[in-house]
């Protein structure tokens, strides 16, 4: 049951991050399906610069994690200027570019991987070896029955990432920013005749995307897979869509339905091993989230809400 | 030289393929309601628009209190307290009304001290006090999505007044309106030009500028053409100059001849897709060579009766009938099939598939019958023929004839291709929503004369309009709608516009 | 003055109606070549050669040595073998796509089919080929029409986004091929699943032509047929004409009476149907084996040809020819001049950025027009109305 709490946890907590990326993007009014390029070309970044560090800081040192998650931002940030210029500037369709800019990820990743490493140590693998993060435990809260595993056992950037939820949550829902930034993707008219700048808030927000998406990446890269190599690129950019959806583009929801995903992933493994199945059956367990998401999806897409104004550019000039 | 608070010099403004305002000067004096005058497409919106920063004039300056000012957005028109309540309104649905009204100047407290954060708990005392001193009553807390819109145009005035406007533009306020309505608005707009504001009134409703407005600038396609002293001047002078030449303000109606009943409507109700019932247990039937208009506000349930009629959207329970055969539970096609023709509300997004040709878009009724089509085989040959024919017989002006992307084609040639579709199907119920939206007045002329040519024909007309000067100028026989149902059913000739006007608001009879 | 001329012949041949669909995808492949040329010079390679390498791999030019038996229309047939399904897959996108459709979910819509052929017919020694290969086709298509249409009916039906339905498709396809093929069909030897019987298989392998050995791929056939069926389809026939309508505005299609949900689920149907068929020609011609748990790149190289082709059926065939270049070239290229294979994908993926760009190069374009007239008029007026202008000031 600890294993369970702990293993949900760490596999829920960065597809929320992740959520919360595609949440600020669509609400300011860009439709985003390119959070999977995103987080991938992001922990890429902060994988790179990591590989470049562990020499320097020491293949022990937990210093290179935080580095390579402010990286993994900056890279994911960067990255989805792409994904807003087409939107954005060049009104392409964003569904498109959302395409575009996975496969484009896709693409440059695993190239620019066996480029680093064949100039790096000359093999050209196509992983960068990270590593898993340290964990810890929370004295006190996890010694509870029950839901003492919540607090054990946890990586430190489940902290990192929980703090970031909660400001990006006051920053949408609390301050002017966030407030003009919602209305931008319901009626950006309104938000023009009032003064304010649609396209730049819409450029922030596809970065505020990028960024977070790339966080989300990195994480996975340092706790499920210990390196970084195309297997990044296992759908859950998209899970954090379908969460994103079933959220209704709240991230208070949102959160909830990540926790779900984890938990039945994390329980759906246990299960296998508590049954006493042989590995192979592991594949048939690792499908749960991906079922699970298409029968929520089921029932759940008829009824939301997707803000009105997303998938349309916005021009100023037009009459 | 005069002492203006607004003088625009010399004002250019192109869009593609368009002049929309060639070399406008004029100058507004404080404290007056200047009107301005012209027809659809002439240029007053584009105008305003450069004056409230929306756009930024290609050529020509504008003063404000004699001095020049470049304006790059509208932040900076209302810096110099210009402000702005447009035709479509610019809300925010899912915010509430004091949201709506302080975005962008949003006061401003810190949680727990530090973090910068948005003062609701002000904005609604502020709004609640505005509200009150303007006589503008509104719950600030309400959603804008659950107000009707004669609410929401009191929030765009309050915007207005919360930003410390001076000088005030209105485009259209009067649009969808009741007559009741209409007249209180007038009475806030004195007010404020009591309270030493400038108001300037974008409209093609004379009788208004008659009312309230003090001068009255002409424009005509793009071009200033005369400035009126409001008082002075005579209705039909004020109409001739708008539209560039003589107006007939009667058009000729032929006495009604009405056959037998087409349409019955038995007790239907409507649910949206929230499970609401947006168009509650209504009953009423349209006979040949009748026009039937129903008059609302926008948002009682209109156009839902006609998307119920057609097939677009579900009957819940009651039944529908054309002549004896009863098509409740049939497919669009099939009700189509059975007699109906229908002009949509919305041309573009409804109406045509604005990235077909022209030819493809008058053959949308026929395409899969022969000879359009055989064994699912489409003749092309037909398909322009077909085109050419309609084309000529509407009166339908495009750059390339068929072939014209209808996208490239102004809104009252888009309309004259739907309104010939659907009548050339010879059906016997034609409904008609909104037909004259956005369409300048000699479309709306050609619109109005198929109507009554088609009713005169013999067919049965369902006409449906938030206009009540067209629902009053065609209609033989009303229904009101209110909140879904239909609260009165009376021949057009027993009621004035001001009775309609009240059934509009849900008055029943005393 | 001469720039500005020059500006102004671009910018017609980019919004021109007749040639902007062709123009654009040329100028999209030209600043795709350029972008390569350029990383490849970053890396210190000669980008001539790498191209010509690209084209050498694919039997378009002769290579400087061959192996025994092999020779330049080896690698050509070679390059027909992959580019069947790659065309095949792209008119799958096309599909959809004119019905407002994006079936990105190619790649496991290709593996279901092809799982199923050779589970039912490859691994079935006793059927013959004349009847083994007809069935294998079927079986591509009616696989991959259903799972085409299951995600067509999600969406008309519970209004699911077909973007994320078709990737979490692809990802269950993609595990529970994969369990069946590590637990039944598996070759200890290669970790793949066991080779498919030469009797189903699509391709004829060891043909002899002009004295080289030759796999002739049936799969290039069926792919062109599809082509031209395809754009017959959507020029002529009234069921293309309705699919174009809900591609384009589905409130109208619905208002003249075209059944959207039927419409739906017939196009992602037949979206399945080519995806199928591409599975099987990848799967049973092109490879003989399916590696578990891996979707095949041409499910999304498949997009990048359907833009770069202005999803054109018939100009697909000569986008899909140029990726396929690239992709099947990467290998002997990446032999010859030691670049990394994945540069192929690199290119694609470039290709398709600069091909989804096109839209806003036409806009560019008519805008550069737009002024130029405005220019005119202008000149135009300010020589014609000078004199008007003065006497106002006075």
């Amino acid at each position: 049951m600890t294993k369970v709490f702990t293993d949900g946890l760490s596999f829920a907590i960065p597809l929320l991050i992740m959520a919360v990326g595609a949440i600020y993007s669509e609400k300011s009014g860009v439709t985003n399906l390119a959070i999977e390029g995103f987080q991938g070309f992001g922990a890429f970044i902060g994988a790179f610069i990591a590989i470049l560090l562990m020499p320097v800081l020491g293949n022990g040192s937990q210093a290179v994690i935080y580095i390579a998650m402010a990286a993994a931002a900056v890279g994911g940030g960067i990255y989805a200027c792409i994904h807003a210029l087409l939107c954005i500037k060049f009104k392409a369709n964003q569904v498109i570019s959302g395409v575009v800019v996975n496969i484009l990820g896709v693409a440059l990743t695993t190239f620019f991987t066996s480029a680093a490493n064949t100039a790096i140590n000359g093999t050209a693998s196509n992983k960068f070896i990270l590593g898993v993060s340290s964990r810890f435990s929370i004295p006190g809260l996890s010694a509870i029955p029950w839901v003492g595993g919540l607090f054990k056992n946890m990586y430190p950037f489940e902290i990192i990432i929980i703090v970031l939820v909660l400001f990006f949550w006051y920053l949408m829902y609390k301050t002017r920013f966030g407030m003009h930034l919602r209305a931008c993707g319901e009626n950006p008219q309104a938000v023009d005749a009032a003064g304010g700048k649609v396209n730049k808030t819409r450029w922030i927000a596809v970065i505020i995307s990028g960024a977070l998406s790339g966080i989300g990446g990195i994480c996975f890269a340092y706790s499920i897979l210990a390196n970084y190599s195309p297997s990044i690129y296992m759908g859950y950019g998209y899970l954090a869509i379908a969460a994103m959806i079933f959220g209704n583009w709240n991230i208070g929801t949102t959160a909830l339905v990540c926790l779900i995903f984890g938990f039945a992933k994390s329980g759906g493994y246990q299960l296998c091993i508590a049954m006493g199945l042989p590995s192979n059956y592991s594949d048939l367990f690792l499908m749960l989230p991906y079922i699970l998401t298409m029968i929520l999806l089921i029932f759940f897409s008829k009824k939301n809400h997707p803000p009105k104004a997303a998938g349309e550019p916005w021009d100023k000039g037009k009459r | 030289m005069e002492d203006y608070i607004v003088e625009m010099r010399h004002i250019t403004k192109r869009f593609p393929g368009i002049i929309a305002n060639d070399d406008v000067s004029i100058g507004i004096r404080k404290g007056e309601v200047y009107a301005l005058l012209g027809e659809n497409g002439a240029g007053k919106s584009t105008l305003m628009s450069m004056l409230f920063g929306m756009y930024e004039p290609d050529h020509g300056d504008i003063l404000i209190n004699g001095e020049k000012v470049v304006f790059h957005s509208s932040n900076d028109a209302a810096a110099h307290n210009i402000g702005m309540v447009h035709q479509h309104f610019k809300l925010v649905d899912n915010y509430t009304i004091a949201e709506n009204i302080v975005l962008g100047m949003e006061p401003k407290t810190k949680i727990f001290g530090i973090l910068p954060s948005v003062d609701m708990k002000k904005a609604n005392r502020d709004i609640s006090e505005l509200s009150k001193r303007y006589g503008l009553e509104v719950n600030p807390t309400d959603l804008i999505e659950n107000v009707p819109v004669s609410v929401r145009q009191r929030v765009e005035i309050l915007k207005m007044l919360y930003r410390h406007a001076e000088i005030m533009i209105f485009d259209e306020p009067t649009a969808v309106l009741t007559p009741q309505e209409i007249e209180f608005l007038l009475d806030i707009i004195d007010g404020l030009r009591k309270d030493g504001k400038t108001i300037i009134l974008i409209t093609h409703k004379i009788e208004e500028i008659k009312k309230i407005a003090d001068r009255c600038a002409i424009l005509y396609r793009g071009k200033l053409v005369n400035v009126l002293d409001v008082k002075t001047t005579s209705v039909q002078d004020m109409a001739n100059l708008m539209v560039g030449r003589e107006v007939d303000f009667n058009p000729h109606k032929n006495e009604a001849n009405f056959r037998g009943t087409v349409l019955t409507v038995d007790h239907m109700t409507v649910k949206n897709e929230n499970k609401f019932d947006v168009v509650k247990d209504v009953s009423f039937t349209v006979r040949g060579g009748e026009i039937f208009a129903i008059a609302g506000v926008s948002g009682n349930g209109q156009t839902e009766i006609a998307d119920a009629i057609t097939g677009m959207m579900k009957i819940d329970s009651g039944t529908v009938k054309i002549e004896d055969r009863d098509i409740t539970n049939l497919t669009i096609r099939e009700r189509a099939q059975a007699g109906i023709s229908y002009i949509p509300e919305d041309r573009q997004r409804t109406g045509t598939v604005m990235d077909f040709t022209l030819r493809d878009n008058l053959a949308l009724r026929e395409y899969y019958k022969e000879p359009f089509s055989k064994n699912g085989i489409l003749n092309f040959d037909k398909f322009q023929s077909y085109a050419e024919e309609l084309i000529e017989r509407y009166d339908v002006r495009s750059g390339q004839g068929p072939k014209t992307i209808i996208r490239s084609m102004s809104g009252g040639n888009q309309q004259k291709a739907i309104v010939g579709r659907e009548i050339e199907e010879h059906s016997k119920l034609i409904i008609f929503v909104q037909p004259t939206r956005g369409l300048d007045i000699g479309a709306i002329e050609n619109i109005h004369k198929q109507i009554l040519d088609e009713r005169d024909r013999g067919a049965a007309i369902l006409l449906i309009s938030l206009e009540l000067d067209e629902v009053m100028e065609l209609a033989d026989t009303i229904g009101v709608i209110y909140n879904g149902q239909l609260l009165k059913i009376a021949p057009a000739s027993t009621m004035s516009s001001h009775d309609v006007g009240r059934y509009m608001m849900g008055v029943k009879e005393a | 003055m001469n720039t500005k001329k020059k500006n102004r012949w671009l910018s017609g041949l980019l919004t021109s109606e007749k040639y902007s669909s062709f123009t654009v995808s040329v100028l999209a492949i030209v600043l795709t070549l350029v972008t390569a040329s350029v990383l490849l010079l970053i890396m210190g390679k000669n980008p001539a050669r790498a191209f010509l390498c690209f084209l050498q791999g694919c039997g378009f030019a002769p290579k400087a040595n061959y192996g025994g038996g092999s020779g330049m229309l080896s690698d050509l047939f070679d390059f027909l073998n992959y580019l069947a399904p790659m065309l095949l897959a792209s008119l799958a996108f096309i599909v959809g796509f004119k019905a407002g459709l994006f079936n990105i979910g190619i790649a496991g819509q290709m593996l279901m089919s092809g799982f199923a052929a050779t589970v039912i017919v490859g691994y079935n020694k006793s059927i013959p080929a004349g009847l083994a290969k007809p069935l294998v086709i079927i079986i591509g298509i009616i696989v991959g029409g259903l799972t085409g249409a299951l995600i067509g009916y999600l969406k008309y039906k519970f209004n699911i986004h077909e973007v994320v339905s078709t990737i979490m498709v692809n990802y269950i396809i993609s595990y529970t091929t994969g369990f069946f093929i590590n637990n039944k069909y598996v070759d200890m030897l290669t970790r793949t699943s066991r080779v498919c019987s030469p009797a189903s298989r699509l391709t004829w392998t060891g043909v002899q032509i002009g004295g080289v050995g030759c796999k002739v791929p049936l799969g290039i056939v069926i792919a062109i047929v599809m082509a031209f069926v395809v754009r017959f389809i959507f020029d002529k026939t009234a069921f293309g004409f309705e699919l174009k309508a809900v591609g384009l505005n589905k409130n109208c299609a619905q208002y003249i009476g075209v059944g959207v949900g039927k419409s739906i689920v017939a196009s992602m149907a037949l979206s399945g149907v080519l995806a199928g068929l591409a599975g099987v020609t990848y799967y049973l011609g092109y490879s003989n084996t399916i590696i578990p748990k891996t979707l095949a790149g041409m499910g999304y190289d498949s997009i990048a040809v359907a833009l770069l082709g202005n999803s054109s059926p018939v100009g697909s065939i000569f986008a899909a020819i140029i990726v396929t270049i690239f992709q099947q070239g990467a290998n002997y290229m990446s032999s010859t001049i030691g670049v990394a294979k994945e540069i192929a994908s690199l290119i694609t993926g470039i290709l398709l950025l600069y091909a989804s760009c096109g839209g806003h190069m036409k806009e560019l374009a008519a805008g550069i027009l737009q002024k130029d007239l405005y220019r005119e008029i202008e000149a135009k007026q300010a020589s014609e109305g000078s004199g008007s202008g003065k006497e106002e000031k006075r």
